[in-house]
């Protein structure tokens, strides 16, 4: 019971920090409708150039942090500027590879040219398990769940303002959209910019989790299953499936590991990913088509 | 037959396009809007309409009709720039608004001069409640207090929204998003609104409370309307002058009352006239017209 039970919580845990990721993913699509297939390689970036900044530049941890962000913020900025918005009016198929391709690059530019060794992530965090009466926990999750619900809390703030709200209509209908004067493409771009921004918080994290190395990039994977069983668009979905989607893989691994000798981990989140489009395409809390007759 | 081909030429005559002989007067104020000769071409290769010239002075509701296809969306879109999207182009004439040309503005710019389209077939922010509709229209208004203003008089010419304002406007019925609609480009204090096919799907009852509620606003807010329509009578009932295009091309244009009496206009587009019954005929007539034309 004690294991269920800490499976479960470390599970949990992992699965906030996996929304964490998914959030990024939710931001931009909620803007533009555009799945960011290049959330990986941005959450990779982020923990390199935090790395980078503290490790190499020497700057502090809360500066380090903040000037990556900064960083991050502008190169989703840049995606937006210079890649997605010749795009505009182009099939999705098209839009999907060319963020798939960003990936791509950013999986081997980045490593290419801040060292592809896996290197620790210089934040002072203390390996010494949490005692919860005879469960163990990680410290690092402990601090990354709740960052991950700060940070997710912030963003459900900010789309019950103005610019929030303005941000969903243009998700729902651009045209309409400009036509009632909202600066499209500077909405898009400001969500680009913020999702890279919370790709940097993120890279921290994870990178505190597992190293800074280019393996960071495949969260995409786990991303992906979280944000599409959440439903793509719903903040308060990709914290549930975060939830689900950590525990399930935390459980599982640990009771099943040890017959098949590892990786059912990863399984999870690709058959989490398959079920959803089969049995609930659009997720648990994701904005059905209104289908009005 | 030749009796009545012969009317409507001096019909078209007599009141061919103001705007084009208001040009040399020039003493004469610039109306608030004059869109002079304006060509659009979609795709670089489809010429939608060609050379259309029209006038909407200050204060009046002005109505621009014709079948399907004959260029009047296409030439709303002219107006409040939202042909980008459609790969349309203004390849010659120009838009002006009070005598400053706009012919190339950004959608959002011609919004905080005051024009606001309101688009065919609705396209509400259907997963946004109709509150939250209003106010992701707000976004030209700078001030907060003006923007709850603004709310509140949407809500008094239009209660039914009062009453559904939690509900998301995807489950809103066609007349109260069409009011919706409407509501929704009021909120950015517009002197012109652009109404395409207001009446589109709608009941006649319905039909003809909305088209109160405008007259309404018009003469209440001093707001000019340019109402696109297929629905001749409606349009005609409400408006002071009328334009009748016809392949991309003013045909026609007068006074209301004028217009209503016209015996083509009738027999074509209010359903009255000489008493043909066979489809053929009145098919075969009408493209004879054209030629003569």
């Amino acid at each position: 019971m004690t294991f269920l039970a800490e499976l479960a919580i470390n599970g949990a845990l992992v699965g906030l920090m996996y929304a964490l990721v998914a959030s990024g993913i939710v931001l931009v699509y909620k803007s533009s409708g555009v799945v960011n297939l290049a959330q990986g390689g941005f959450v990779m970036a982020g923990a390199y150039l935090v790395w980078a900044y503290i490790a190499r530049l020497g700057l502090g941890l809360i500066p380090g942090i903040l000037a990556a962000a900064a960083s991050m913020g502008a190169l989703g900025w840049l995606t937006e500027r210079l890649a997605l918005r010749r795009m505009i009016g182009q099939p999705v198929i098209m839009i999907l590879m060319l963020t798939f391709g960003l990936e791509v690059v950013l999986r081997g530019a980045v490593p290419g040219a801040l060292g592809a060794d896996t290197k620790p992530m210089p934040i002072p965090i203390s390996q010494a398990p949490v005692w919860l009466g005879d469960i163990l926990i990680n410290r690092t999750y402990i601090l990354g769940g709740a960052v991950a619900v700060v940070m997710v809390a912030l963003l459900a703030v900010f789309f019950r303002t103005r610019a929030g709200i303005a941000m969903r209509a243009v998700s729902d209908d651009h045209l309409a959209a400009w036509a009632v004067g909202i600066p499209v493409e500077r909405t898009v771009a400001l969500s680009w910019a913020v999702s890279g921004a919370v790709a940097a918080v993120t890279g921290v994290l994870w990178g505190a989790v597992q190293g800074v190395d280019w393996s960071l990039s495949l969260l995409l994977i786990k991303a992906l299953s979280v944000a599409v069983l959440g439903g793509l668009d719903s903040l308060s979905g990709v914290v549930l499936a975060g939830l689900i989607v950590g525990v399930f893989e935390s459980v599982i691994s640990g009771y099943v590991d040890p017959f098949v000798g590892g990786g059912t981990r990863e399984v999870v989140a690709a058959v989490v990913i398959f079920l959803t489009v089969l049995i609930r395409p659009y997720g648990l809390f994701g904005r059905e088509v209104i289908e009005r007759v | 037959m030749t009796d009545t081909v012969a009317r409507a030429h001096e019909a078209g005559k007599t009141f061919a396009n103001p705007g084009v002989s208001g040009a040399g007067q020039a003493a004469r104020p610039a109306p608030l809007l004059a869109v002079h000769n304006v060509e659009v071409i979609y795709d670089k290769v489809f010429l939608a309409i060609k050379g259309v010239s029209l006038e909407v002075p200050e204060g009046a509701i002005v109505a621009l009709l014709g079948s399907n296809g004959a260029g009047k969306s296409t030439t709303l879109k002219a107006i409040s720039g939202l042909l980008g999207p459609e790969r349309g182009q203004v390849t010659k004439g120009t838009v002006r608004w009070r005598g400053q040309d706009i012919t190339r503005l950004s959608p959002p710019a011609r919004v905080r001069l005051g024009i606001a389209q309101v688009l065919e077939g609705r396209r509400v922010f259907e997963h946004l409640t109709p509150e939250e509709n209003l106010i992701a229209a707000s976004t030209p208004i700078g001030n907060a207090r003006r923007v709850r203003e603004l709310v509140q008089m949407v809500y008094d010419y239009f209660p039914r929204l009062y009453e559904r304002r939690n509900a998301k406007a995807g489950y809103l019925s066609g007349g109260e998003q069409q009011m919706l609609a409407i509501g929704r480009a009021l909120m950015a204090e517009p002197r012109l609104l652009l109404l395409d096919e207001p009446s589109l799907g709608l009941a006649p009852v319905l039909v003809e409370e909305i088209f109160r509620i405008v007259q309404r606003i018009n003469q209440e807010q001093g707001v000019s309307v340019l109402l696109v329509e297929q629905n001749a009578r409606a349009a005609l009932d409400v408006a002071s002058y009328g334009y009748l295009m016809e392949d991309g091309r003013v045909r026609m244009d007068g006074p209301a009352e004028v217009l209503k009496a016209n015996p083509d206009i009738q027999e074509f587009y209010l359903g009255g006239g000489a008493g043909r019954t066979s489809y053929r005929d009145v098919k075969h007539y009408r493209r004879r017209k054209r030629w003569l034309a």
